[in-house]
């Protein structure tokens, strides 16, 4: 029975620990804070990737989808165009297919003052 | 944490694999022990027609719940432009691989003579689509994926068997039937088995690097929870082979009982590996 349940604890660490997105860096980086809201955000990947969803959550306002019509295909960097500007914490949340078939998803932050 | 499309993923998965194995198992426990496992052909034959039959449902679903991992709601199951994406990539060339895989398997099963043969090859193909998608072929070469291949095909011959011989050894008048069939297969699972663990074990070194990436990254801690099934697996089948198919041949009808005990714990062995493989095939990521 030990065996079993050292095999269950190790399973239900590991899973709290999963890192399936290859995301390298973005513009602006996570954690950032800025003085000026960016026109834009860059995620760029380790691997080619295509973006199925990428969503802003700003404070309390309703999330939006970002508009991702000209970045329809495999890529390792997307420069995304941000809109409505103005202070408070920015929450970036995208998905999309890695060129291996898996699905990705991740997200990043920054704040405006 | 895991959202729920990547929980529903893991499930879907599960079944997947539960499935696929456990249907090609039987093939080729059919085929390799054909003359043994002759007296219950109709129910092999139904219960590896069942599990094809839900290896087809789970990969359908895997693949529209795919979608909607990519869209983040359940839009994604019927959106267009994602499941033409999938279909475009290899979610999608694996799913044509594998459905056709496993329809050759639940034709073949109906066909006399022949139609094993069908079946195996059905399950060949099925095994194949691993390959195309997955870890193991973003990282490694052609060798590998074929590694891989028969990394599975050794599994689901290990699983294949556990239902007949678990069935015969209920018998008192197939002890010795029962015996017999669980010596052929320990014979055979001397050479399978060191195959599996070696090729697991080749797999494993080219995904993760190095030696410490076992205990410092999640696919590592992952990977670990599966050892730990396979230990599990591999000292009941240490068991059945050393004392209780020895036991069997000598004619005590108490070792049938504890091979059937043992059995049933290879089972649960058996779908701990499963559902822990899935986590790391969808949760996980190599860290090389």
């Amino acid at each position: 029975m030990k065996p079993i349940l050292l095999a269950g604890l190790l399973f239900l660490g590991a899973t709290t620990a999963f890192a399936h997105s290859k995301l390298n860096t973005t513009e602006p980086a996570d954690g950032a804070v800025l003085v000026q809201a960016p026109a834009r955000i860059v995620l760029s990947f380790a691997k080619r990737i295509r973006l199925t969803k990428v969503r802003l959550r700003r404070g309390d306002n309703d999330a939006v989808d970002l508009d991702l019509t000209r970045h329809k295909g495999f890529a390792t960097r997307f420069a995304i165009a941000l809109p409505g500007r103005g202070r408070g914490l920015y929450r970036i949340e995208w998905r999309g297919l890695a060129a291996d078939g898996h699905a990705m998803r991740g997200s990043f932050e920054f704040r405006v003052k | 944490m895991p959202d729920l499309w990547e929980l529903l993923s893991i499930l879907a998965k599960f079944l997947l694999y539960f499935g696929v194995l456990g249907s090609v198992g039987l093939v080729l426990a059919r085929l390799v022990f054909r003359r043994e496992t002759e007296a219950a052909h109709r129910r092999i034959r139904g219960q590896a027609s069942a599990l094809a039959l839900l290896a087809l449902v789970a990969a359908g679903s895997g693949f529209l719940l795919r979608g909607a991992a990519m869209t983040g709601d359940a839009s994604g199951m019927t959106d267009p432009e994602m499941l033409g994406l999938l279909w475009r990539n290899p979610p999608g060339a694996r799913l044509l691989l594998l459905g056709s895989g496993l329809l050759l398997v639940l034709a073949g099963l109906r066909i006399a003579g022949p139609g094993l043969w069908i079946a195996g090859a059905g399950g060949l193909l099925a095994l194949w689509s691993f390959a195309l998608i997955g870890h193991v072929p973003d990282a490694g070469p052609l060798w590998l994926q074929a590694l891989l291949v028969l990394h599975l095909a050794a599994a689901a011959f290990w699983i294949g068997i556990l239902s007949p011989l678990h069935r015969l050894a209920a018998l008192p008048e197939k002890l010795s039937a029962a015996a017999g069939l669980g010596r052929r297969f320990g014979r055979i699972a001397a050479v399978t088995v060191p195959v599996l663990i070696a090729a697991g074990i080749v797999m494993a070194w080219r995904l993760l690097g190095d030696l410490a990436a076992m205990t410092t990254t999640g696919y590592g801690l992952t990977l670990l929870a599966k050892i730990a099934g396979v230990t599990i697996l591999l000292g009941a089948a240490a068991l059945n082979k050393l004392r209780f198919v020895p036991a069997m041949r000598r004619g005590d009808p108490a070792a049938a009982v504890r091979l059937r005990r043992s059995i049933a714990v290879e089972w649960l062995a058996v779908c701990a590996i499963l559902l822990v493989t899935a986590t790391l095939t969808t949760l996980q990521h190599p860290p090389g």
